[in-house]
């Protein structure tokens, strides 16, 4: 036989472009979102994707049925189907999903040869995607069913960050592995910046394996948390940062409250929440909407009046610390290092709200800038929002508009896009979800999700439910419109990508014996 | 309730700061103030977080004065503790903090050395009187700071028992006030947690911080007047002086004392949309209507003129009239001050020190260089210090050639070249 | 009303359908032996290990367009080989031929002659020949009953004369003690075939062929009127007799249909039993361990869950030997058009009416 005839795993037999039938060839175990290949005339092949599994069988169902029942209670006397690999087997729906010539990609308008052998994709016929990009992000190495293929893919960092990303994924199947790995490929890249709300305090690598092995970290990485480790930066916002508007869609207050804080904020500038919390009076500001307010920060900032005097017992706002902590955050990302800000001990209003300051910050400033016609000038930024449907959701955008929905919405013209990482993606209304320009499709075994994300897919992934119902942990479907097709990619254990450094990299850290050095 | 000691924290002194014999006049009064009050206040130590002297090797005359004043302190039994500021160091190794300690005026409380596993330690200074236990960090050259609290036996220090103060001469990051963002700063996690009182220096801002692990950290700002941009901040009205701070076993109580250095007024004049004679005429009546007799009259000017140049200005004029009234000192601060004609590379700054830090920050790109310490932020930094080298003055009684070769070796130093002209 | 009826009729069955003994095999003809049946008459088949080779000949047929005075039929026939239950390589490839007969008078009588045409290079090897599918329309072995024989009834005989002619060709690629088996039994029933079944009877039995013929389907009889397989199988049951077996039921001698006849069941689970045959020399050479030995080969053959007792060799025969309609309608597109293009339409089309109103009736009531 020769080669080709040995990596036959099936031929065609039917179907139309909407879903070409493949009987498999007995034994090769074709799975799903396998990519195969139809080779065509000079040169040319078509790439094929498997979206749906059946049994093919010459055998009449009833009969099928009725041996099986002789086998299960035992009357079968040692029947079974003769001719078995000829009789029974398995049929494999797939799509074209590009056409590949020696000068061209196209999504494919054409059926591959009828009765046509195919063949699993190799690394030599993806070789069109071993290109980097300009500034790539690594997400991953290309995936056939559950075949990893010894080729990686990168999305250009700028487009993918500026035009938001949408990580669709349960819990359980990889998502913080994932964005470690996307996270440690822009410390290489070392082009943009990237502000991370990590919740769970999981990136940093505070207590095990984490970003902060990157060699590039010490330049290149921020860590803040409440409760820092030597080195880090402790989270510590001062008052005087917080605007009104930082509290869009993430607090709700009356009307009556929103405009006595407007007229507070008007009056006293940056020190309007001391003067709420003093309980300065100002004209058209009820007693009654002030004591609330008083109550609402006690509970949301930690800052309250005792005896006089005014008390902050925040773990994270202070009265007199934290003056520029905003500022560095944001100089951080536009000098493109990445800022991992620990909230994972705080409410969600805070961990929120110190994503709001950050987030308006960075977004304005770039606006002015794009004013002043020098955005070019600037790195592009992304920003990872973990449970995006909190401020996303289309409940919370209709009870007002925060930063991450501005951001959602007007960020690609200002080079500031989201990372936006969910398990519900059908609570965000599609306005958003079709602006997030690049879905990673992580395993979802809940139907309406699947349909929302597929509904907003940058390609046509209507027949791939089944498949991204059987998504393994680590497996994902890339749906980006800078992507020739829905790429199919495995993401390695951020642990083995951080060994696989360390094995290709000189050691970096300081070597002790020159500690007298620093003596003098 | 009285505990049982005092001591007084200070910081930021920069004696010899200002040429100007009257204001050094006035440096040295406040200096022999703030050593009176101390006597006064029956303190028992006096603890000095960094930039004593303006210059590492500094003029003799202020020296000479800065001594005398100290040694009041001795014949009153109080001892100076110390670290080095960041302006305490030469390029070539001693300076004048050096000789201060040699000769017993002073104890430098930074005890640093490296044990078997490479890690840096720090030991206790113990006052004898107190028992206080005292340590802390100088400042570091450029670039070496992270590295140093990176390698730093934390654990020990904490683990140390009694009364303990920590001193450092660096801005915090958590801690730096909004208008010095942009400056380095130590993240306070590098801090050795759980010393009773952390005194700073560096920070030209009074300020008092509680964070968690670290229940005071104290920064008093400048003694006198600081240099640059100070002098403004003092003439405006903000307290300067130091810090008494009582304790026992535990922190007690931190108080400000303040030490007035002198009257000031200050004014700020927008040319914006005035020509040159408007300016001119309006500064003019403004400066006749401050009563300045004895004061310290800083006027800054910013803006675009309409017209004219800033040389119809005639400072000469404004300054003699001031001097005629009785103002000790004047200090006219044109830096942001543009006319419409120019078009040179301007740039915007608050005072020589940030407007030559920005100069060097935006341009540093377009210089062609391979060595990495040569480059970006190191570059810049490495540029600034060069340049407040190479404005050291020629010293009483030192010859042109020693001057050229005291020069080039501080030049070599900040350039890290020393290897390359190891043999010369 | 009908209900009534259906009961009555089913009564009538009842009442005299002899449900007492089971009788013995009545075969009608001259020069067959039967052997009486008897709880005691059932050999059993055990397993046994067996290297014969058996391979299996079927056919099909399907008239492709026909008239009273002509039709054509496509016709198949195929074969396969194994060993128990596993398929063994077989170089013989399937047969497909087309066959054209026409109705002339000749002799005072309606004749049918026909050719033959082979669809591809490979089956023109396995032909019947020509002359051997002409026939008297009142030849009697393709007539039913005293009516002129059909036409159609051609292609049935020349696809019976091909398998034949395959199963001749089967020979060389089998060994001596392999096993040969006919859909159908080992007789020749119509004219001119007694040719094709002699050849290979003699063919066998030089290579030492065992040549068998299984037949899904029996017309014959008990002498007590009932059905000669159904007898054996409830007699099977009185028995209770268990597994496989197979019984022997009659011997017959004539020259065209020297055989051992016997009913078998193949499976243990299987509720149908089927006529056997083998050539009479042939069984006696086997004896019992040897004819033992053949229909334990059949009987690892009959294991198919969806035919339990029946080859699945002859299963897989039938499948690729079977001509579907779908197929027909095709050809009968592509032979019209060339009538069409021959510009003979009308002259056929009349020919074709005289016979097909029954399809109309058909396509009416559907």
């Amino acid at each position: 036989m020769s080669k080709n005839e040995l990596e036959i795993v099936g031929q065609v037999i039917g179907g139309n472009v909407g879903s070409i039938a493949i009987r498999e060839k007995n034994g090769k175990n074709i799975e799903l979102g396998d990519l195969l290949v139809a080779e065509e005339n000079e040169g040319g092949y078509l790439i094929l994707k498997v979206f749906n599994l059946g049994y093919g069988s010459q055998i009449p169902t009833e009969v099928r049925e009725l041996a099986a029942g002789l086998k299960l209670e035992g009357y079968s006397a040692g029947l079974d189907f003769m001719d078995p690999k000829l009789r029974n087997y398995t049929m494999a729906s797939v799509k074209g999903v590009l056409r590949v010539n020696k000068d061209s990609l196209k999504i494919p308008k054409v059926l591959p040869t009828f009765f046509s052998s195919v063949r699993l994709a190799t690394k030599e016929d993806l070789e069109f995607l071993a290109t980097p990009p300009k500034y790539p992000i690594y997400l991953g190495k290309v995936r056939s069913g559950s075949k990893v293929l010894d080729i990686d893919v990168h999305l250009d960092g700028e487009s993918f960050l500026t035009h938001h990303v949408l990580i669709a994924a349960t819990t359980g199947r990889g998502k913080s592995n994932l964005v470690k790995v996307l996270l440690w490929s822009a410390l290489d890249a070392r082009k943009f910046g990237i502000f991370v709300i990590d919740a769970h305090d999981e990136y940093y690598g505070r207590n095990g394996i984490g970003l902060k092995e990157h060699p590039n970290a010490r330049g290149s990485l921020r860590y803040y948390s409440p409760d820092a480790p030597a080195g880090a930066n402790t989270l510590v916002i001062n008052l005087k940062a917080l605007e009104p508007e930082h509290f869009d869609g993430i607090v709700s207050f009356t009307d009556a409250q929103e405009d006595a804080i407007s007229a507070y904020h008007k009056k006293f500038n940056e020190t309007w929440i001391e003067k709420v919390v003093h309980g300065e009076t100002i004209e058209g500001v009820k007693d009654v909407t002030l004591r609330v307010l008083q109550r609402k920060f006690k509970r949301m900032l930690g800052v309250y009046e005792q005896a006089g005097e005014l008390i902050c017992d925040s773990d994270v706002f202070s009265l007199t610390a934290g003056a520029s902590t905003v500022d560095d955050i944001v100089r951080a990302l536009e000098r493109c290092q990445i800022v991992v800000v620990d909230t994972s001990r705080l409410g969600e209003e805070a961990e929120l709200l110190i994503g709001s300051i950050v987030a308006s910050k960075i977004f304005y400033n770039y606006k002015k800038t794009k004013g002043k016609g020098a955005l070019d000038e600037k790195p592009p930024v992304g920003i990872v929002i973990e449970e995006a449907p909190r401020v996303l959701a289309q409940d919370k955008i209709e009870q007002g508009d925060n930063i991450y929905s501005r951001i959602a919405r007007e960020g690609r013209k200002f080079k500031v896009g989201l990372i936006a990482i969910t398990q519900l993606a059908s609570v965000i209304p599609t306005t958003v979800l079709t602006n997030m320009n690049t879905k990673i499709i992580l395993g979802n075994e809940m139907a309406s999700e699947r349909s929302a994300i597929i509904n907003s897919a940058a390609q046509d992934l209507s027949d791939e439910d089944r498949t991204i119902a059987s998504l393994d942990k680590g497996e994902a479907i890339v749906s980006s419109i800078f992507a020739k097709f829905a790429i199919p990619i495995y993401t390695p254990l951020f642990e083995e990508v951080v060994a696989k450094r360390r094995q290709n990299s000189k050691d970096d850290g300081f070597d002790l014996s020159k500690s007298k050095l620093l003596l003098k | 309730m009285s505990a049982l000691y005092k001591f007084a924290h200070m910081s930021d002194i920069h004696l010899g700061a200002f040429p100007d014999p009257m204001i050094r006049d006035l440096e040295k009064q406040a200096l022999d103030e703030s050593v009176k009050k101390c006597i006064e206040l029956k303190v028992d130590f006096v603890l000095i977080s960094g930039d004593i002297f303006h210059v590492g090797i500094p003029d003799l005359s202020v020296v000479n004065d800065s001594i005398r004043i100290f040694r009041k302190l001795q014949h009153a039994s109080i001892p100076i503790y110390a670290i080095y500021g960041s302006h305490d160091y030469t390029p070539n190794g001693t300076s004048i903090i050096d000789i201060l300690e040699t000769a017993g005026i002073l104890t430098n409380v930074m005890k640093a050395r490296t044990d078997e596993e490479g890690y840096i330690v720090l030991d206790f200074f113990t006052d004898p009187k107190t028992g206080a236990k005292l340590t802390g960090i100088s400042a570091r050259r450029i670039g070496l700071e992270s590295k140093f609290y990176e390698k730093l036996d934390k654990k020990r220090l904490e683990y140390e028992k009694g009364f303990k103060i920590f001193a450092f001469h660096s801005g915090i990051t958590e801690l730096k006030p909004a208008f010095l963002s942009e400056m380095e700063t130590v993240p306070i996690s590098n801090f050795p947690k759980g010393f009773d009182y952390y005194a700073g220096g560096h920070i030209h801002k009074k300020d008092e911080f509680e964070l968690p692990g670290y229940p005071k950290v104290v920064f008093p700002g400048p003694l006198f007047t600081g240099y640059g941009k100070d002098i403004e901040e003092t003439a405006r009205g903000v307290d300067r002086g130091f810090f008494v701070v009582s304790f026992d076993e535990k922190l007690e109580h931190v108080e400000f004392v303040i030490i007035k250095g002198f009257d000031g007024d200050f004014f700020e004049y927008d040319a914006t949309s005035k020509n040159s004679h408007q300016a001119m005429r309006e500064i003019s009546q403004k400066l006749d209507q401050l009563e300045v007799n004895g004061k310290v009259v800083i006027v800054r000017l910013k803006g675009e003129l309409s017209g004219g140049k800033t040389s119809d200005i005639d400072f000469i004029e404004l300054r003699r009239k001031l001097v005629g009234r009785g103002a000790v000192y004047i200090q006219f601060n044109r830096f942001s001050l543009r006319t419409k004609e120019y078009e040179g590379n301007r740039v915007a700054g608050e005072d020589v020190q940030a407007i030559e830090a920005t100069l060097f920050r935006e341009n540093i790109g377009s210089v062609k260089v391979t060595q990495p310490n040569l480059k970006g932020k190191e570059g810049t930094e490495s540029a600034v210090e060069l340049l407040r080298n190479l404005r050291q003055q020629l010293k009483i009684g030192e010859t042109k050639t020693d001057y050229g070769k005291r020069i080039v070796a501080s030049g070599i130093e900040t350039l890290k070249l020393k290897q390359e002209f190891k043999d010369e | 009303m009908s209900l009534e009826a259906a009961k009555k009729a089913v009564e009538f069955l009842e009442n005299n359908i002899f449900y007492g003994e089971i009788g013995n095999p009545h075969f009608g003809a001259s020069g067959v032996i039967t052997f009486p049946l008897t709880s005691e008459g059932f050999e059993p088949i055990s397993e046994k290990h067996s290297k014969r080779k058996m391979a299996f000949v079927d056919g099909g047929n399907h008239e492709v367009l026909g008239a009273p005075n002509f039709s054509i039929q496509l016709n198949r026939v195929y074969s396969s080989a194994w060993n128990g239950r596993n398929r063994v390589e077989w170089k013989l490839p399937r047969v497909e031929f087309f066959s054209s007969t026409y109705s002339r008078f000749k002799n005072g009588e309606i004749y049918y002659e026909s050719t033959v045409m082979a669809s591809d290079n490979d089956s023109d090897n396995y032909l019947p020949d020509a002359p051997d599918l002409c026939f008297s329309s009142v030849d009697r072995s393709l007539m039913n009953g005293n009516q002129r024989a059909d036409i159609e009834r051609v292609g049935s005989v020349a696809r019976r004369f091909a398998e034949w002619r395959l199963a001749l060709k089967a020979i060389d690629y089998l060994s001596a003690g392999d096993i040969l088996v006919m859909d159908g039994t080992l007789q020749s029933n119509f004219t001119n075939e007694g040719k094709y079944a002699k050849a290979l009877t003699s063919a066998a039995k030089t290579r030492g062929i065992i040549l068998t013929g299984l037949s899904k389907t029996s017309t014959l009889f008990t002498t007590t009127g009932l059905s000669l397989l159904g007898a054996v199988n409830e007699l099977a049951d009185q028995g209770k007799v268990k597994g496989v077996w197979y019984y022997p039921v009659a011997e017959s001698h004539s020259i065209d249909h020297d055989v051992v006849i016997s009913v078998a069941r193949l499976n243990p689970i299987a509720d149908r039993v089927f006529r056997v045959e083998f050539q009479r020399d042939e069984y006696e050479q086997l004896g019992k361990a040897g004819v033992e030995e053949i229909f334990s080969q059949l009987c690892q053959n009959s294991c198919d869950a969806s035919f339990p007792g029946y080859p699945y060799g002859l299963i897989d025969a039938d499948r690729f030997a079977r001509v579907p309609y779908d197929e027909i309608e095709y050809y009968r597109g592509l032979i019209i058009s060339h009538i069409s293009k021959l510009g003979k339409s009308s002259k056929f089309l009349s020919h074709i009416h005289s016979g097909d109103a029954h399809n109309i009736l058909n396509l009416l009531v559907k």
